[in-house]
């Protein structure tokens, strides 16, 4: 295999790791912008909608019915979490705002536990996400394409949605003076809503093809995913959606470069790296990539 | 904002000998209880009492930390890890060093020590790494330095995992030997209590406060803000440690695992429920917290309500806990204590007992 | 809410956990097998939740069978046994939690369990300590012994006999050139990398690339595109992991078009090997203790097959099924041989057994041998299923 090849294959790793993360990041990122909430149960969406499909593809359903209803869960899952634990602690300091999105995490990780078990099962991905192509000496798995492909498409509809319709107009206006929109009159509750909903779901496809690259499903598949998703967030530039987006992809092609360069011996020091990299962001340029400027100094 | 350090001639002052009293009396019940566990509790209840202990030392530690300068740090389970690992590679003795941990640099590979120079060694260690990463990450605000600090716990684990001839990497840490006793456990659970309440007063402590409540007014007056964070976070580092060290000398086996998220939010939510800023708070926190952990646990294996026969749910206790902790945040942000202390110097003072009754301040 | 408020709440908490607590209740994860008074306890410390449990839970089930065969029988001299099982989770500190629950409150005077290294590790010094002897289940470590102490013991052989024999037979029937991936996150992976690499540059076999990765890694790609970029693949890919891991990293190396042999060893006995990489498990070979087969199998297995079935209702998922049950009969006659309940009496006889009909091979040992020898099963994985490839012992065997 010559170096371009080669190259080439390790591009669509990066660029097929960097969509989940994106699809991670950006409901991350949304959420943050209008509540300054750091949604660390965000994984955990993953997880439900993974045991959703899960559960009705044992049972007998199409994949693609299994997969809508999946999203449609981690919708009403993340609208469920918005409701019922941070709409009472709105307008807390933020640092306890975090705390309970932790303790949101364990409950519904615990829950799972209790219902399905905490032992691993296997995820019976339909053949469109299991094959591969071959390009010469190059292969591709069918899900990495996949995954990049509906990263894409989502990505244009979110542009739609957030620079076109009304809701997605007022998002934007709530995330950037939160108090101002809400005198102009704009539905907080709603537009609040429709963040977690949207959010959710991005989280819900991440946590599907996570599922079908893997092959497993847990309760704690969510856990690491989250904080990747946190750093390209912060990374690209927290609260805004292109930073999301910028920052899961440089996550992703960041991680498959460290992967790939550093000696067998050290692979585990890539996730020391990346963390490392995360706090120099936020010493150097803390809002990111993209980010806008605001943050506060003693 | 409570102002118990500037209280006036309103209220009783104690007399010398109801000071000494006052502070005396808990430590004399400690003792006694201590004593009374160990000769006639079971194994059960004696274990409890020690981890009691541990977490008591953790959370007000961390509370030193956060309470006093409002500053969130997440990561403070790291500085535990060090102090865990540096103290157990430092005791473990010199056949084991053979076997478990070929790989260690000479001169360490023929060192062992003794227990009080280890733990301290440990601390000092969580002390310096404290320092270090104090400079930039404290400068931080808001939920940026909580971010930062869990970044921080996050590398804490990674560089356990790879410092794989110094710490075995994920595998099992074990031969650890058992020093750990209750009398060492209370012995540092006292000297924390009391360097926490020490601190307060000193007039770091008065910086500190100052600056939780207004940093730009505390600065004006010329309050060297980060100077007193890097105090706070250098001495709660090295208690941390010390933890961690007695932890690890009491568990005898442990990995990298046990020094991240789940023990995190564990001291997080003792903390939390006895509130910050508190001293007393986090002590009744801890102690509420551990104890009811304890009974739901014990009822996770099923128990019967009459004639209702509960089935074991195993995981139901944590449940159970973060909604007590959801709970907590909702509706009583600043914890049971409030932020208040008690004061214990005025235990022998009638006012105290009636003031308790009363929604007064002490 | 009043200072009191806090103090009252204080006191009831206090108050539950006193009356809760006036006999030490087992706390998560206790479950009594057997009956009360007068019985001998055996502690069983098994991960039945956590990243081993697969291999843990069988395990558990084959002592639970073994238990009540021998209670049916009349337990030990007439006293029936019990076996206090409680779960460690996959992490060492647990582990060492729930040893020390079953020594000073369960008083065990035995204790089994475990098929993996880092929690034997976790528990075995405990056991060391406490006088109390310590038959693994599962953990293969060949070095546990030494590290431990003389009250520690294997069921199973160790990962010197199986890496070795992993080694002959690949080197054999595929070719000198190998790749090696292996997990850095376990004392077990860790330990039988090393061994096959020991023994494979001894046969003369050359490892052309060596990768790690981290327990629960999975993504895979970076690893695979390593290999693929190799001038001329190796002859065999040999993978050390975890029973978690295992499936997702055939089915990655697979998928992106690495067709040649994976070979391995014990980790690989999971039901979670074919059920999730699927097709992508055919063509590969792995060393465990035995192959759970009601068709092939010796008249031993057939039996243990045909118990398990009508106990739970399934057959026995894999050789750890086995084990478990072995190691509980083992303990069980070595206290009855012992003729008491003292910790070194029992592990004396222990060592002093010779010729035990285990269903996953004899057990022999001795005072200077905690590891049993024993032969060593290699299956081959064919249309999902498991399928015997060979039995071999090893010709030579690295040094533990």
């Amino acid at each position: 295999m010559s170096f371009f090849e080669y190259g080439t294959q390790q591009l669509i790793n990066a660029l097929s790791i960097g969509s989940l993360y994106a699809l991670m990041a950006i409901g991350l990122a949304m959420v943050f912008s209008i509540l300054r909430l750091i949604n660390f149960a965000h994984g955990d969406l993953m997880m439900v909608a993974s045991y959703t499909a899960l559960f009705l593809l044992i049972g007998g359903s199409p994949f693609l019915g299994a997969a809508i209803a999946a999203v449609v869960i981690a919708a009403i899952a993340g609208l469920a979490m918005e409701r019922v634990a941070y709409r009472p602690i709105r307008g807390a300091p933020d640092v306890a705002m975090l705390l309970t999105s932790f303790a949101v995490t364990i409950i519904l990780e615990n829950a799972a536990v209790l219902t399905v078990g905490a032992r691993s099962r296997a995820f019976p991905a339909p053949p469109f996400l299991s094959t591969v192509f071959t390009l010469g000496n190059l292969t591709v798995s069918s899900v990495n394409v996949v995954a990049i492909i509906t990263t894409a498409i989502l990505l244009v509809l979110l542009t739609l949605f957030v620079r076109r319709t009304d809701t997605g107009i007022s998002m934007r206006a709530a995330a950037e003076d939160l108090v101002a929109a809400q005198l102009m009159g704009i539905n907080i509750n709603r537009v609040i809503a429709y963040a977690f909903a949207i959010g959710s779901g991005l989280a819900g496809v991440a946590g599907l093809l996570c599922a079908a690259k893997v092959g497993k499903v847990d309760p704690f598949m969510g856990f690491s995913p989250v904080l990747k998703a946190f750093i390209a967030a912060v990374i690209g530039g927290f609260g805004t959606i292109p930073g999301a987006v910028v920052g899961g992809y440089v996550l992703g092609f960041l991680e498959i470069f460290l992967q790939a360069t550093l000696p067998g011996q050290s692979s585990a020091y890539r996730d020391a790296f990346v963390f490392g990299i995360l706090i120099l962001v936020l010493l150097i340029r803390p809002n990111g990539i993209l980010g806008v400027q605001e943050r506060e100094e003693i | 904002m409570d102002d118990s350090l500037s209280r006036s001639a309103s209220i009783t002052q104690p007399a010398p000998w109801q000071r000494y009293a006052g502070v005396a009396t808990p430590l004399l019940l400690l003792l006694l209880v201590t004593f009374y566990l160990q000769w006639a509790g079971s194994a059960y209840i004696q274990r409890v009492w020690i981890i009691l202990g541990l977490d008591i030392i953790l959370v007000t530690s961390l509370n030193l930390f956060n309470g006093f300068t409002g500053v969130f740090s997440l990561g403070h389970v790291g500085f535990m890890a060090i102090g865990a690992y540096v103290s157990a590679i430092l005791t473990l003795p010199l056949e084991k060093k053979a076997t478990n941990l070929p790989d260690l640099p000479a001169w360490l590979a023929h060192t062992q020590l003794g227990f009080l120079p280890a733990i301290l060694i440990g601390g000092l260690a969580a002390t310096l790494v404290a320092l270090v990463i104090g400079r930039p990450v404290l400068r931080l605000s808001g939920h940026y330095v909580a971010v930062a600090t869990l970044a921080f716990l996050v590398i804490v684990r990674v560089i356990l995992i790879n410092a794989t001839p110094y710490t075995r990497g994920s595998r099992t840490f074990s031969g650890t030997p058992a020093y750990t006793t209750v009398w060492w456990v209370y012995a540092w659970a006292v000297v924390t209590v009391y360097v926490a309440w020490r601190v307060l007063r000193s007039p770091y402590g008065r910086a500190m406060l100052a600056q939780r409540e207004d940093r730009a007014a505390a600065r004006s007056i010329g309050v060297r803000v980060l100077r007193s964070r890097m105090w706070a976070f250098g001495i709660s580092a090295f208690l941390t440690g010390v933890a961690g060290a007695l932890w690890g000398h009491y568990i005898l086996s442990f990995s990298p695992n046990a020094f991240y998220f789940a023990e995190t939010f564990s001291i997080i939510t003792m903390l939390v429920v006895g509130g910050m800023g508190s001293i007393s708070g986090s002590v009744i926190g801890t102690i509420l917290v551990v104890l009811l952990s304890e009974v739901l646990r014990n009822l996770e294996g099923g128990f019967s309500l009459g004639v209702v026969q509960i089935p074991s749910l195993y995981g139901m206790s944590q449940i159970l806990m973060a909604i007590l902790f959801i709970i907590i945040l909702i509706f009583r942000r600043e914890g049971l204590m409030g932020g208040h202390e008690i004061d214990l110097t005025r235990l022998y003072v009638p006012d105290f007992w009636q003031s308790l009754f009363r929604r007064k301040e002490v | 809410m009043k200072r009191i408020g806090s103090l009252l709440s204080l006191a009831l908490v206090i108050a539950l956990f006193i009356s809760g607590c006036t006999t030490p209740a087992p706390t998560g994860g206790g479950e009594a097998a057997s009956a009360p008074a007068e019985t001998i306890k055996v502690g069983g410390a098994f991960n039945l939740t956590g990243e081993l449990s697969s291999l843990d839970v069988p395990a558990a089930n084959g002592a639970k069978l073994a238990l009540s065969e021998i209670n049916a029988a009349g337990g030990i001299d007439g006293k029936q046994v019990e076996l206090i099982i409680r779960d460690g989770k996959t992490d060492p500190a647990t582990v060492a939690n729930i040893t020390t629950q079953l020594i000073d409150s369960d008083k065990v005077v035995a204790m089994i369990g475990f098929t993996d290294s880092d929690s034997a590790l976790a528990s075995g010094p405990l056991c060391q300590e406490a006088g109390i002897p310590f038959i693994t289940a599962g953990a293969t470590s060949p070095k546990l012994p030494s590290q431990v102490g003389d009250m520690m013991f294997l069921a199973p052989f160790g990962d010197n006999v199986q890496a070795a024999v992993g080694a002959e037979f690949a080197y054999d029937r595929f070719g000198p050139k190998a790749y090696l991936l292996w997990d850095k996150g376990t004392e077990y992976t860790t330990l039988l990398a090393d061994y096959f690499k020991t023994r494979f540059a001894e046969l003369g076999g050359e490892i052309v690339l060596e990768d790690t990765y981290q327990s629960g890694d999975k993504d895979f790609s970076a690893q695979i595109a390593k290999v693929k970029a190799l001038g001329e693949q190796p002859d065999f890919y040999y993978i050390s992991a975890v029973p978690d891991d295992i499936g997702t990293t055939v089915k990655q190396f697979r998928e992106a078009g690495i067709t040649g042999p994976i070979v391995g060893g014990d980790g690989y006995d999971t039901p979670l090997l074919v059920e999730v990489a699927g097709d992508a498990a055919n063509n590969v070979f792995f060393t465990t203790h035995a192959l759970m087969d009601p068709d092939n199998g010796s008249d031993a297995v057939k039996k243990f097959i045909a118990d398990y079935n009508a106990e739970y209702g399934h057959d026995p998922e894999n050789a750890f099924a086995a084990l478990g049950y072995d190691t509980m009969k083992l303990i069980v006659d070595a206290i009855q041989r012992a003729g008491s309940t003292d910790g070194a009496a029992i592990a004396k006889a222990i060592e002093e057994t010779q010729g035990f009909p285990g269903v996953a091979g004899e057990l022999n040992y001795s005072a200077s041998e905690h590891v049993p020898r024993k032969g060593v099963t290699m299956i081959e994985v064919k249309d999902g299923k498991f399928t015997l490839a060979a039995e071999m012992v090893p010709e030579k065997v690295p040094a533990p």
